[in-house]
């Protein structure tokens, strides 16, 4: 059943995805500035993280940009042993939800922490890290 | 409006399945399935397969599939629920004959998940949520998006390790009398509680493994079903829901809302109450999601669902019996293949064809717990033999 003969393809594959960030260009432009932006219907309000250029609730195209601030409470996180094939150069991280003022929640890495150190609803800040290559991204670290 | 039963069901041996490509491993449980049913397979109109697909070498595995089996001309299509593909496939074969569209339709679920190399699976899987805003800079992987709901659930409730190993030490226990499960041997608590750690605080034995499998169920109209077997199971009751694509969208981390509503619609639909049921296979992806899976379900109360595994209300006599064919952790998930294999189990406990895992069946009533993704899809089946 396992351990017969197989044909090890020739053909391989490697994807690539060009994807279109042109609706949230001004959240990577304030990651750049360390902000962390989340975007504002203009017609009812709702807040969306992660942003989107149209209100999930009303359906209003129109929007303004919304700091969510720096501090936030830590939701639940767990500590990644097996990483994914394109990970594997990572040494075991942290990812954390948090909670912001007016319960924004964010998916992100929380450095600085592990298992034995973390405390949910621990107060965690969150920063900017721009790497050389790739696109920007925000991480926590405790407050 | 009539009712549809399922009158055939068929298994594959789950495992690393080296010796058989997609098309042959579908057509074991294909075989299978109209032979149980004793039906000439030109019946069979439509034929709906449940693949999530990208680990092995066919784009499209529902023509590949029925070409290899000789269904020619069928009504088909691949449907994707991540994990839940196997139900969306039967629901959708139910649906056909409801509608009135056909009196008899299969519903074949089959995944290879070990043609490619297991970091690439797992990337692969890691992917299922929202790849932007998750994977990209983070690296999510499945047990990753269980592992954030362990931990709230055992900071709210004071689940443990040890709670959660226990989950893993039942479905051992009933995969060893499952002669189509990919693990077959009992483990231990101490075994499962010194597994590796493979997303803190989820460990090896806490995660259902990589599996090749198929299985098939073959649906039919009342008129045909009578003709057909002294022994209809009857689908009483289907309900599905799903919820956000980012994990952070969720309101809470200790349930899956999903769940909670398809179980809720599956059980108005058939008429039933959680206490009804004799016999369920629930979603245990993880062993937290088989404890979470009691309380969505409604099996027990919220941040109960620990006391029912530590009192062995889950194992034949108990109050409901959950997972006795070995569940995703013993006998194994194949991620299309699994919702089918739910329904195959659960037909055969209702017909009383289970032999050393059977359960007592009082009210005829069994039920089908399968959630796609973290919580991102779920259906829920009631299956009866009244």
């Amino acid at each position: 059943m396992s351990g017969e003969p197989t044909l090890h393809s020739r053909r391989t594959l490697t994807l690539r995805f060009d994807i279109p960030i042109s609706k949230t260009r001004e959240f990577w432009d304030a990651l750049k500035e360390g902000k962390l932006v989340a975007t504002k219907c203009t017609k009812c309000g709702t807040v969306s993280f992660p942003p989107q250029g149209d209100c999930p609730k009303c359906m209003g195209s129109e929007f303004t940009w919304f700091d969510l601030g720096s501090e936030a409470k830590l939701v639940t996180f767990t500590q990644v042993q097996i990483t994914p094939a394109s990970f594997v150069e990572n040494d075991p991280y942290v990812i954390a939800i948090a909670e912001f003022p007016g319960g924004t929640k964010v998916l992100a890495w929380l450095e600085g922490v592990g298992p034995e150190t973390a405390k949910l609803g621990m107060k965690l800040r969150v920063e900017s890290r721009l790497p050389k290559e790739g696109s920007p991204y925000y991480v926590f670290v405790p407050a | 409006m009539t009712r549809v039963a399922i009158v055939g069901v068929g298994h594959s041996r789950f495992g690393k399945r080296t010796d058989v490509n997609v098309a042959e491993l579908a057509f074991e449980s294909i075989k299978g399935a109209v032979e149980d049913a004793g039906v000439d397979k030109k019946e069979i109109k439509n034929v709906v397969v449940g693949s999530a697909g990208g680990w092995y070498e066919e784009s499209l595995p529902a023509v590949i599939v029925n070409e290899y089996a000789g269904l020619d001309s069928v009504g088909t299509m691949r449907v994707e629920a991540a994990c839940a593909s196997g139900s969306a496939a039967v629901k959708s074969a139910y649906n056909s004959i409801l509608s009135g569209e056909g009196e008899v339709a299969m519903a074949v679920g089959v995944e290879k998940m070990t043609e490619v190399d297991t970091m690439t699976s797992v990337e692969l899987i890691g992917r299922a949520g929202s790849y932007m805003w998750e994977f990209e800079n983070y690296g999510m992987t499945f047990p990753a998006y269980y592992a954030l709901y362990a931990v709230a659930h055992m900071n709210r409730f004071g689940t443990t390790e040890e709670d959660m190993s226990r989950v893993a030490v039942k479905a051992h226990h009933y995969g060893s009398m499952n002669p189509y499960a990919q693990f077959q041997k009992e483990i231990t608590l101490e075994k499962a509680l010194g597994s590796q750690v493979v997303s803190w605080p989820l460990k090896l034995y806490d995660a259902c493994p990589l599996t090749d499998g198929s299985a098939a169920v073959i649906l039919a109209s009342e008129e045909v079903a009578r003709k057909l077997t002294d022994t209809p199971v009857w689908i009483k009751g289907v309900g599905y829901s799903s919820d956000s694509a980012n994990l952070s969208r969720r309101s809470d981390y200790v349930g899956l809302q999903a769940s909670v509503e398809a179980g809720r619609r599956a059980y108005a639909m058939a008429k039933v109450a959680p206490e009804d049921v004799d016999v369920a296979t629930c979603h245990d992806c993880f062993t937290i999601a088989e404890l979470m899976a009691y309380e969505d379900l409604g099996f027990c109360r919220k941040g109960e669902g620990a006391k029912m595994i530590r009192e062995g209300e889950t194992e034949v006599g108990g109050r409901i019996p959950v997972n006795l064919d070995g569940g995703l952790k013993a006998k194994g998930h194949p991620i299309g293949a699994t919702g089918v294999s739910m329904a195959v189990e659960i037909t055969k406990q209702l017909r009383n064809e289970a032999g050393r895992r059977q359960a007592p069946i009082k009210n005829g009533v069994g039920l089908v717990h399968n959630v796609g993704g973290t919580g991102h899809y779920a259906y829920v089946t009631v299956l009866s033999r009244n």
